[in-house]
């Protein structure tokens, strides 16, 4: 059963949005890093870049295959975890800490569009 | 959706299943990465029991099936494996295949899961003038590949018999007093046997190998596996519309075979293509993903592509266009918006250590 925390905001996307402000933190669920399997690469943003909602932002790869990272919301890239490039397999051990990007949003009322836990949960079942 | 004998194992595993050819095999156990290293390191198996065994009897048996292959397998002696491609008479590849000498009169062709059936219906229209009798008796055999340094302490340990038989030989046998075949050959570039018998005898095999320790692997690993050691797959560097000379297989292309479908288009024939093998320092290449040249010129294409995980590289098999092959041998990768500078390698990226 995969790990959902109550306090977090989520997409059908399986990405992970944590609000603080005007300031979102983005990484992927533990639904996603389980489905991905052992994670070897992550192409992060720069810091600076503009995001659109349901945009790529970049991509995380197993070592069978690669996937796009689509922004859970419109802003500016204010901060990149690049921890993650040397150590991408911190996103299957740690997938609630091993945040990717912080955004700067730009569009409040798009929070809205965010799932809840609950709303989330029943996309998890396989 | 079919199952191979040891579904039920693989679920009990908690492996994850996804459908492959018709069946739904195992992709993954532990993890991709903690299986490529048990075989490169250790002994792995893997559950290939959806490859298809079609069984040639009869005084014509060898030279009939010489015929069908492009390469030599007159000349290989009783007890030996000879891989090939099977090809149109236009040099296009059907399929590849690995042929078993097992008696004078008696050959055994282990085809892949995919193409089964169009093997079977282009095997059996060739038979015409040869004296044989054809079976596919696929669906009464389950396959084992057991592969990696350990393979022959794990089989002795097991209680088989002439475990130190020779690289790419193959003879029958018998296992917990069941027939089976056995054949040192693999897909992985480790040493190792597979080994054809009854769904019983190998899902008792199976449970035995779990028993002492033997990692069961998926299919995701084998990719990685045979991806390092260079090996093509059909379906990806081969296909209906390319020969063995377009994927770096002229080697097995025996010219002074008398005669054998194809070679009338395959003799003296240049290639279309050119396969490479290129690796990136960061990030990974996929099938599909456009090769350019110096100048940013589109030349081929990715044919296969992973993340080695032997050498922490991403890695992969490129189809380049012949006219188009770079002198300097400069090659990049287009990996979503990023044009990558690529190494080009002349050898395998792994060596393997098999026999």
């Amino acid at each position: 059963m995969a790990n959902i925390p109550a306090e977090l905001r989520y997409t059908k996307e399986h990405e992970w949005a944590k609000l603080e402000g005007e300031i979102v933190t983005v990484g992927i669920t533990d639904f996603a890093q389980s489905s991905l399997g052992d994670i070897v690469f992550v192409e992060l943003p720069e810091v600076g870049d503009e995001l659109d909602k349901d945009g790529t932002f970049g991509a995380v790869e197993s070592i069978k295959s690669a996937s796009d990272l689509y922004s859970p919301l419109s802003g500016e890239v204010v901060e990149v975890n690049e921890e993650l490039v040397d150590s991408p397999d911190n996103l299957n051990s740690d997938p609630y800490g091993a945040w990717m990007i912080k955004l700067k949003v730009s569009n409040s009322s798009e929070l809205e569009e965010l799932l809840s836990a609950e709303d989330y949960a029943p996309l998890c079942e396989e | 959706m079919s199952r191979t004998s040891l579904y039920e194992e693989h679920v009990a595993l908690k492996a994850k299943l996804a459908p492959f050819a018709g069946f739904e095999m195992p992709i993954q156990y532990s993890g991709v990465k903690a299986e490529v290293q048990a075989v490169r390191d250790n002994v792995g198996v893997f559950d290939v029991s959806h490859m298809g065994e079609f069984f040639v009897e009869g005084r014509d048996a060898i030279s009939f099936v010489d015929y069908l292959i492009t390469n030599d397998f007159q000349g290989a002696s009783i007890g030996k494996a000879v891989y090939s491609p099977l090809c149109r008479d236009n040099g296009t590849a059907i399929d590849d295949l690995i042929a078993y000498k097992l008696e004078e009169e008696k050959v055994l062709i282990c085809v892949n899961a995919a193409n089964i059936e169009k093997d079977w219906n282009w095997i059996d229209s060739k038979k015409s003038g040869f004296d044989i009798e054809l079976t596919n008796r696929s669906d009464e055999f389950s396959l084992l590949a057991i592969q990696g340094p350990k393979t022959e302490d794990s089989l002795a340990k097991l209680g088989f018999k002439n475990t130190d038989a020779e690289y790419y030989s193959a003879f029958e046998s018998t296992w917990n007093d069941q027939p089976v075949i056995l054949a040192r050959t693999g897909y992985t570039g480790e040493d190792g046997f597979e080994i054809f018998g009854s769904h019983e005898t190998i899902k008792t095999l199976w449970k035995q190998m779990m028993d002492i320790g033997v990692t069961p692997c998926g299919l995701a690993s084998r990719d990685v596996l045979r991806l390092e050691v260079c090996y093509p797959l059909y379906g990806h560097e081969l296909n209906d519309e390319l020969t063995p000379l377009d994927a770096a297989l002229k080697w097995t292309v025996k010219e002074k075979k008398e005669k054998f479908i194809g070679k009338d288009s395959l003799v003296g024939a240049t290639s279309q293509k050119r396969l490479v093998k290129l690796s990136l320092d960061k990030g990974i290449p996929r099938e599909g993903y456009p090769v350019l040249d110096s100048n940013d010129k589109e030349i081929g294409i990715v044919t296969s592509g992973t993340m080695s995980v032997t050498t922490g590289k991403g890695i992969c098999l490129a189809l380049i266009d012949r006219e188009n092959f770079p002198e300097n041998k400069e090659f990049k990768i287009q990996v979503r918006k990023n044009i990558i500078n690529a190494n080009y390698h002349t050898k395998a990226f792994v060596s393997g250590g098999h026999k």
